[in-house]
């Protein structure tokens, strides 16, 4: 008989069994610290909707701290999965407080702060949360306009509304991931001295892309060009260093953005 | 649409090109149904997010073809159907891949999901019941 291979979800649990019985702290930073990679891919996620990417970061890791203060291993659900739903909770509530980026008429936002006071004295009235019909009720709105307030509440980004490029705007380009690209780029050493010749604005751009993930949309209102110019500077920059890799005897590989023909994921390209 | 609440089933279909900011129709039809099946705030907040992640994970960063969602509302739970129909001159781009993230989303937003990406034509669903059946 073998032994089963141990996961990094074992581990994980065999941790949280550690931290329920003896509240060892440095158990807790070792929980905390493996899972921030979560907090950011959220962040990631729900960033370019009005709202600093690094403030979602700092909310996301908060909740993966909460997350694993209040974690009970004996209930036989993922750790990541509990984790992920405390960080979107912790998120929605952040924009709901702070998501007033969106352009939204002035009708709109006062509709949905009226929305929130009554939203909260009705989950306390009622036990849960309010409908939509109760929500148009209290307020005297239609059950229309209660539903786009909510909508605009949430610190959604409406592209329609201040996108100057809007045709080629795409989904993707609202999402910050993980890019394949970013393994190499960071592990090319013999990338450095090529990178150190581009403009430093292209070596920010980079460094955004690359480094911090965010997307080209949010790099554009970043540096404060358009996401195509953004999408152009960044296939140059890969152009070059591409060229830099060759001529210097390295073979870039295939998944490599200098290699392929792909552009940066977020540009949807 | 017709008014859902005290009728079985409803059902509404939606078809939209893959552009961003026509995501918020998903969105607003999928918290509208909700809305008038007498689903809490919350739930439809969550609704919101899972219909739009449902839509991301199939489209990958695809900017061509269409988006088709048909919402289905029973009693107390609601079920958003979403396919990915190619356009005609999509040569880039790749197809969403369900990624781990967009899985581990669903599972915190939604009661079931699925995702059919091995066939010609890339499908989704997702299932939210209401957390607090009203009366």
């Amino acid at each position: 008989m073998t032994d089963e291979p141990r996961t990094q979800g074992d581990d994980t649990k065999a941790l949280f069994f550690e931290l329920v019985a003896r509240r060892d702290p440095k158990v807790r930073d070792q929980l905390v610290t493996a899972h921030l990679g979560l907090a950011h891919q959220l962040a990631r996620r729900y960033a370019n909707r009005g709202e600093p990417y690094e403030d979602l970061v700092q909310v996301a890791s908060l909740a993966i701290v909460k997350s694993v203060d209040r974690f009970d291993p004996d209930r036989g659900v993922e750790f990541t999965t509990f984790a992920t739903r405390t960080v979107i909770g912790e998120l929605k509530r952040h924009f709901r407080d702070k998501g007033w980026a969106v352009r939204a008429p002035r009708r709109v936002q006062e509709l949905y702060l009226e929305l929130g006071k009554v939203t909260e004295t009705l989950n306390q009235e009622l036990g849960r949360s309010p409908t939509v019909a109760e929500l148009a009720s209290a307020t005297g709105a239609t059950e229309e306009a209660v539903l786009e307030a909510l909508e605009a509440g949430q610190g959604y980004r409406t592209s329609s509304i201040d996108a100057t490029d809007r045709n080629e705007e795409t989904l993707a380009s609202h999402i910050g991931g993980e890019d394949a690209s970013l393994d190499t780029v960071e592990d090319r050493e013999l990338l450095a001295p090529a990178i150190a010749e581009l403009a430093p604005r292209e070596q920010l751009i980079l460094q955004l892309r690359f480094g911090q993930g965010l997307t080209q949309s949010e790099i554009a209102a970043r540096v404060g060009i358009s996401q195509m110019h953004v999408s152009r500077l960044l296939a140059a920059s890969l152009e070059r260093l591409r060229k830099h890799v060759t001529e210097n005897g390295a073979q870039p590989d295939a998944s490599t953005p200098a290699g392929s023909a792909r552009q940066p994921t977020s540009s949807g390209s | 649409m017709s008014t859902v609440r005290g009728q079985s089933t409803v059902s509404v279909e939606l078809s939209i090109p893959v552009q961003a900011d026509l995501v918020v129709l998903a969105r607003l039809t999928a918290a509208t149904v909700a809305g008038r099946a007498g689903f809490g705030v919350e739930d439809i907040e969550d609704l919101r997010l899972a219909v739009e992640e449902l839509c991301l994970s199939l489209v990958g960063t695809r900017r061509d073809g269409r988006l088709h969602l048909t919402y289905e509302c029973e009693e107390d739970a609601i079920t958003v159907d979403c396919w990915y129909e190619a356009g005609d001159h999509e040569t880039r781009g790749r197809v969403g891949d369900a990624e781990d993230l967009s899985l581990r989303i669903l599972d915190a937003l939604v009661d079931e999901h699925g995702h059919d990406l091995a066939k010609g034509r890339p499908s989704a669903w997702l299932c939210k019941r209401r957390a607090d059946p009203i009366g």
